[in-house]
């Protein structure tokens, strides 16, 4: 029964939220500091409606977050890739390598935000750096791993039917380590997202769901700050759905090629 | 490949070596291209200066201990806490179908918040101190642990459930002859994973609550107010570097204890 | 072979002595439906079989026909979605100790030695550890693994692991033992050595075991009796007596015959199975 799925999940859900609105309504929690669901949709509602005709306030945040998450995924994805067949394909370079990935990759992006702020301010370029950063170094891991996987035999039969090594890489290399590169997307693009968004935190000026949230918990309008913890997962599940979904489906599945 | 068995001291000094090499050779480069002159600006120092610094911070007035004790308390409270609680959680959604198909997409939408995003909340509900930064450690950890728990117990080998049911066990005994053991190598993995989201989740934390004053995410915030890059290096060298003893080292010899023993590293 | 209707006396553990049938498992109409709707599989229908107490009885029968699943309802892992078996006169409902399972894929405990993987069965049903150990170490001998009681089940060869199956199951006395194609992941000189010393100890501990296989060869050199199954949906097509006196050699005349009429009987249900499987790919 795929009632069952649907509906049961739900069941706690509903129970929180009729639960919140309730406690909150009757002051049995501190409603400054709880605020009730009805009270996040209000203040949601009002960012938005505040600046019109304008721009709405709360779809400028939002957008400022998304411009920054892809030029940063788009630098670090288009490095990471670069990075990855490099370590990938040539021996030397992996092992030189290996080592600073594996200290510097579980650095979190928001350690590393006050350095970047010294050397380039507030603002965009930081944001977009350290999110490049943070996108690059597992994708580069991801895709080393499946370049290195491939099955030389394919490698050679290539070869020996006349392609340079350029078209090698692109035409074998490529689609045989599609599924690793492409787990390698999602992770990157993950922590690119959640980079930004903590990076905002600290070193954004002015726009940004980030800042948003972090501004909000400043004036401890937490009815904000809930919302923007609410959009963050609205907006995460409908890029993985759409975004990650799609492609995953064109392409390796497709193929036959996915791995459980 | 991963060696079974005990290794030549020579050979563990080989690869600690091959490890270090190129931190030295890059470290190398830098600090000539900063002696020659190339690099002048006071943002990117020597490493030399880097490596004075750090002499500094952890003798003299032993600062460096200070913010480095700090940060290990919260997280060795907040770390044992969510395994705790996700070992607990984990293994009673395994076991009850119902509760699992009601909370666990519950857990799938929590998890996709950025740790770090739950904090400005936290700031709210706990306050600007300790607390806080101990539940964004728990909130670390805790998810990566409860998922790899459920999924270890879900995978356990069904023929190995059977021929523990036909020889009389079931219930609690069956649990614990057969799924927690079975379900190992996963659940150390939710372990490992989650000690390295704990740690970055404390960084992060003790960089946001304003009113503590020791913790090596604290330092490296308040080093940006006297513009001391210096300072910062120092800490997120120290931040890599304990990701990595904190990875490598606490739960080796509890897998070489066991799974290791058992021959089942190579098993799903 | 046990002759029909030859009643027995069984003790029960309250002291009652009562006379059931020589059978020790019953099988009426039992039937196995699997899935719902489109994807529902009829695994077994209408099997019915009765299994003579202290015989070695050989299920066999074309891929898919259920043998396996008869064996799992038998030790209680599924439940027959009609008709029902009794043990002892008593309908089987889930696993218990009555019973002993050997897997193909050994399904030993790797976080136990070999000891402790035998004395599990003992464990769980009330022995003492020191009576548990000594008993666990007369099994453990029995099937020719002295000195290896303290090894861990991953630094074992594939014979040795099933091995250690074989005790496991035994050591605790069921009344049956249930052995799923257990030989099947074995090289072919192993699966030799296997089958006689298999005979060995069925002889010494005379119990009633049910063996599924795909081989005819093994089965008739196994066999009291060979029941041999239709294709999918399982049912009993033939049963085949096999009186040759042990220990069998496979090149004896009366071995070959059993093993032609046991062919014959198989064949035809192997190619309506192959049919039905190239048929469902074309759909």
């Amino acid at each position: 029964m795929s009632y069952r799925k649907l509906l049961l999940p739900l069941v706690p859900i509903a129970l929180f939220l009729v639960g919140w609105e309730l406690t909150a309504r009757f002051e049995l929690i501190n409603a400054a500091l709880f605020s009730s669901p009805s009270r996040i949709w209000r203040d949601l509602v009002t960012l938005h409606t505040r600046g019109l005709p304008e721009r709405s306030l709360l779809l400028t945040h939002i957008g400022a977050s998304l411009w920054r998450v892809f030029i940063a995924a788009l630098i670090g994805t288009i490095a990471g890739v670069i990075g990855g067949v490099l370590m990938g394909t040539n021996r030397y370079i992996r092992r030189f390598f290996d080592p600073v990935i594996t200290v510097l990759m579980p650095i979190p992006g928001i350690a590393q935000a006050p350095l970047f702020i010294i050397w380039l301010g507030f603002g965009d370029p930081t944001i977009i750096t350290v999110g490049a950063i943070a996108t690059f170094f597992p994708i580069a891991y991801n895709t080393a791993a499946g370049v290195r996987s491939v099955d030389q035999q394919l490698v050679r039969a290539a070869r020996t039917m006349g392609a340079s090594w350029a078209n090698t890489l692109i035409s074998v290399y490529l689609p045989w380590a599609a599924g690793y590169v492409l787990s390698g997307l999602k992770l990157g693009w993950a922590r690119c997202w959640r980079t930004v968004i903590a990076v905002e935190f600290i070193a954004a000026a002015s726009w940004g769901l980030g800042f948003m949230i972090w501004d909000a918990a400043e004036y401890i309008r937490s009815g904000v700050v809930y919302g923007g913890i609410l959009l963050l997962m609205l907006i995460y599940f409908a890029i993985e759905k759409a975004l990650i979904g799609t492609i995953e489906a064109r392409t390796i599945r497709r193929w036959g090629m996915v791995r459980t | 490949m991963r060696r079974v068995g005990p290794r030549s001291w020579m050979s563990h000094a080989y690869s600690v070596a091959e490890f270090v090499l190129p931190f030295l050779i890059i470290a190398g480069l830098w600090e000539l291209l900063v002696r020659a002159g190339a690099v002048t600006s006071p943002s990117f120092p020597a490493p030399s200066t880097i490596l004075v610094k750090l002499w500094t911070l952890a003798t003299g007035r032993g600062v460096l201990w200070k913010h480095l004790s700090e940060s290990l308390y919260r997280l060795a409270v907040g770390y044992a806490l969510s395994a705790g609680a996700g070992l607990l959680l984990g293994t009673l959604l395994a076991m009850q179908r119902t509760l699992r198909e009601m909370f666990a997409p519950i857990l799938s939408l929590l998890i996709s918040v950025p740790t770090i995003a739950w904090v400005p909340v936290f700031l709210i509900i706990l306050g600007l101190g300790d607390r806080t930064v101990i539940m964004a450690v728990f909130l670390g950890g805790f998810f990566a642990i409860t998922y790899n728990t459920i999924r270890g117990i879900e995978m356990v080998d069904e023929n190995h459930v059977r021929a523990a049911r036909i020889m009389g066990a079931s219930g609690p005994r069956l649990f614990a002859a057969v799924l927690l053991p079975g379900s190992l190598v996963s659940i150390l993995t939710g372990l490992r994973l989650g000690i390295g989201y704990a740690w970055r989740a404390l960084v992060g934390g003790e960089m946001l609550s304003a009113m503590i004053s020791w913790g090596i995410g604290k330092m490296i915030y308040q080093a940006r107010f006297w513009n001391d890059v210096v300072a910062m290096f120092v800490g997120l060298m120290i931040i890599g570097v304990s990701g990595l003893a904190l990875d490598r080292g606490l739960l080796r010899w509890l897998e070489r204890a066991t799974i290791e023993k058992w021959g089942m590293l190579t098993e799903g | 072979m046990a002759g029909e209707g030859n009643d027995r006396e069984v003790g029960y553990a309250d002291g009652r002595v009562a006379t059931v049938s020589s059978y020790i498992i019953e099988m009426e109409k039992v039937g196995k439906v699997f899935g719902a709707d489109k994807r529902r599989v009829t695994a077994l229908k209408e099997v019915d079989l009765r299994i003579p107490a202290g015989e070695f009885t050989v299920l066999i029968g074309p891929s898919g026909c259920g043998k396996s699943t008869l064996l799992y309802l038998v030790a209680g892992f599924e439940r027959p979605t009609e008709g029902r078996i009794l043990l002892d006169g008593s309908p089987i409902t889930k696993p218990g100790p009555d019973r002993g399972f050997v897997f193909q894929e050994y399904a030993l405990f790797p976080w136990r030695t070999v000891l402790g993987n035998v004395m599990f069965g003992l464990l769980r049903n009330g022995w003492s550890r020191r009576d548990a150990r000594s008993h666990a170490m007369d099994y453990i001998r029995l099937v020719h693994l002295s000195g290896f009681e303290h090894a861990y089940p991953h630094t074992l060869s594939g014979g040795m692991k099933q091995r250690v199956g074989i005790a496991r199951a035994l050591a605790y006395d069921p009344k049956v033992l249930l052995m799923d194609e257990p030989f099947g992941a074995l090289d072919a000189q192993t699966r030799k050595l296997m089958q006689q010393e298999l005979i060995d100890i069925w002889q010494t501990t005379k119990r009633t075991v049910l063996f599924v296989t795909h081989s005819v060869i093994e089965a008739v050199y196994l066999a009291d009796r060979i029941v041999v199954f239709t294709a999918r949906p399982g049912t009993v097509k033939g049963s085949v007596p096999v009186d040759v006196p042990r220990p069998r050699e496979y090149t004896e005349e009366r071995y070959l015959d059993i093993r032609h009429s046991v062919l014959d009987l198989l064949e035809e249900e192997v190619m309506k199975g192959v049919r039905a499987q190239s048929e469902s790919l074309t759909e």
